[in-house]
């Protein structure tokens, strides 16, 4: 039991690193951790919850179609900041991981409320970056649905994180405001810690923290390129290259993946405008091919943080309401061929509707779509997540 | 080393504790509303062994692992090129472990050849070549500097 208390640290004392040997583990590093974490997350958050918001619009809050380019921007903010936080957060977790076996486990009601919160902070920051880590590389070792998973603990991180700053705001401050260099206080003041930094051999703190900082910005220089064109050529372990695809272009879910591939292909094929319209209409593949005359460039940019910007070429939804005679300023729902999936349907609030580029394309950067690429019909808006651009169109429903 | 006593105050707990410990616990009670809810997406059960597992094979196994090899280096690795080899070896483990699952290529069962489109075996050997490369010049030039 001694050699275990030897071991641990008193959770309510400034760390101390001779009890477990690292001259790293020191509350002021721990404090910038702490800080840097705090703001990744906040990054991670506040994009995920605009992200969401696309993909689950409030009937009270339309979410702006312009700028065109703001979502490519917020999610591949989103994907990089999750990424880069994996090393920050690994570092973290060590230099505090001797307060797991701090004894004795509960001192106080305070400590208690404090230490069980810890639990939804690592288990849930934990969760956050490896779910996020294995869904941009399309593994699912999950039974769950990830966007549903990863925003309902996004919001249990989140809580735990609020109430984690309330319990080290004073500790973080105090030990952020010491000058990086301090006198050897510890055999003087034991209240501090033993946290001057003596002469050792191996990683200094200003060191580790280096090194941490340059493991993010490893991980960041070799994957943004996904979504970051002129960082193209230094993506190398980036899931995704903007350039590589069915027609020189990614896409996450390819017809054949979604069951399209007969209906896509089939004369019967039928694209109809539905709903609230004076006149219900019909076209076939051809028809919407020769119909196709507005162009317009727009980024596609998937939730798992790769895009591109390519010239589409289609029918403007807003003259096909107004071919129907849709009463002005009303929303609508996309359908997909697809049978299933959560992406089959979509929908457009009046903003998105009207927008002067938000078309049904037949053609990207001049050739008719893809399979992949939605083909016969597929729907390119701007600001909108690459899910929310249904592919393989069959229906338009007013509503 | 004897236990000193604590300094007045220290275990008191202001306004600001309370207040944030409520709020935040409002939140993660939203948050456990909102994915029992949503139970059939969220598959609660599922989601729980990932998310107590996470912590578990951390704290358990990755944490002390780390420690272990830390308490390795400090042994073996002599102290001249300790620091610039630790940082070597923090800098390929997060490259590492981001990178693992695009080595195993997971996303390849889906058949799109738009996924995972380069050979990141030997992606994340060039990379790790160029971390070593880097870490061996910064060795160098801290050994010739001391010895000038």
């Amino acid at each position: 039991m001694t050699r275990l208390r030897a071991f641990t640290t008193d959770a309510d004392q400034p760390l101390r690193q001779h009890a477990y040997q690292s001259p790293l583990r020191d509350e002021r590093l721990a404090a910038i951790l702490g800080v840097a974490l705090g703001v990744l997350f906040a990054i991670c958050f506040v994009t995920g919850l605009y992200s969401h918001l696309h993909q689950h619009p409030l009937s009270w809050l339309p979410m702006p179609a312009r700028p065109a380019g703001l979502f490519r921007v917020t999610q591949g903010l989103h994907v990089a900041a999750g990424i880069a936080s994996l090393p920050v957060l690994l570092a973290k977790l060590w230099l505090i991981w001797p307060r797991f076996v701090s004894m004795p486990v509960v001192k106080r009601v305070s400590h208690l409320v404090e230490r069980l919160g810890l639990l939804p902070l690592v288990a849930g920051s934990i969760f956050m970056v490896f779910s996020g880590v294995a869904n941009i590389a399309q593994w699912y070792p999950w039974r769950f649905a990830f966007p549903a998973a990863h925003y309902w603990i996004a919001w249990v991180t989140m809580g735990a994180l609020i109430s984690h700053l309330g319990a080290k705001w004073v500790i973080t401050r105090q030990a952020l405001r010491r000058p990086g260099r301090r006198p050897a206080l510890a055999e003087a003041d034991p209240f501090i810690g033993t946290s001057a930094e003596v002469p050792h051999p191996g990683l200094s703190r200003r060191g580790f923290l280096g090194t941490v900082t340059a493991t993010a910005g490893v991980l960041t220089l070799s994957t943004v390129g996904q979504t970051f064109r002129p960082l193209r050529r230094l993506a190398l372990l980036a899931p995704r290259d903007p350039d590589v695809g069915p027609q020189g272009r990614p896409v996450n879910r390819s017809a054949a993946n979604a069951g399209v591939v007969d209906a896509a292909s089939s004369p019967n094929y039928r694209f109809r405008v539905v709903g609230r319209v004076e006149r219900q209409l019909t076209f076939t593949a051809d028809e919407l091919g020769a119909l196709a005359g507005h162009e317009a460039t727009l980024p596609l940019a998937c939730v798992e943080g790769w895009s591109y910007s390519a010239r589409w070429r289609g029918v403007r939804v807003r003259d096909l309401l107004r071919m129907a005679g849709a009463p002005s300023g009303v929303e609508c729902r996309v359908e997909s061929l697809e049978a299933n999936g959560p992406y089959r349907v979509s929908s457009l609030d009046a903003d998105q509707a009207h927008d002067i580029d938000t078309l049904l394309a037949t053609h990207l950067d001049g050739q008719q779509l893809d399979a992949d690429h939605g083909y016969p019909l597929r729907l390119i808006g701007p600001g909108r997540p690459g899910v929310n651009q249904t592919k393989w169109v069959t229906k338009l429903v007013v509503v | 080393m004897s236990q000193a006593p604590n300094p007045a105050g220290a275990h008191r707990r202001g306004p600001l504790f309370w207040l944030s410990a409520a709020a935040g616990w409002a939140v993660i009670g939203y948050g456990l509303r909102g994915l029992l809810h949503h139970h059939v997406d969220t598959r609660p059960s599922n989601l729980a062994t990932f998310f107590a597992g996470g912590a578990l094979i951390h704290d358990l196994i990755v944490a002390p692992l780390l420690i272990g090899v830390g308490v390795v280096i400090g042994r073996y690795v002599p102290g001249r090129v300790r620091a610039v080899v630790q940082a070597a070896l923090i800098v390929s483990g997060g490259l590492a472990l981001f990178s693992y699952p695009l080595v195993r290529g997971y996303a390849h069962r889906l058949h799109n050849p738009s996924s995972l489109p380069h050979n990141y075996t030997a992606n994340l050997v060039l990379v790790l070549a160029i971390v070593w490369t880097f870490a061996a010049a910064i060795l160098v030039i801290r050994l010739r500097r001391r010895e000038g």
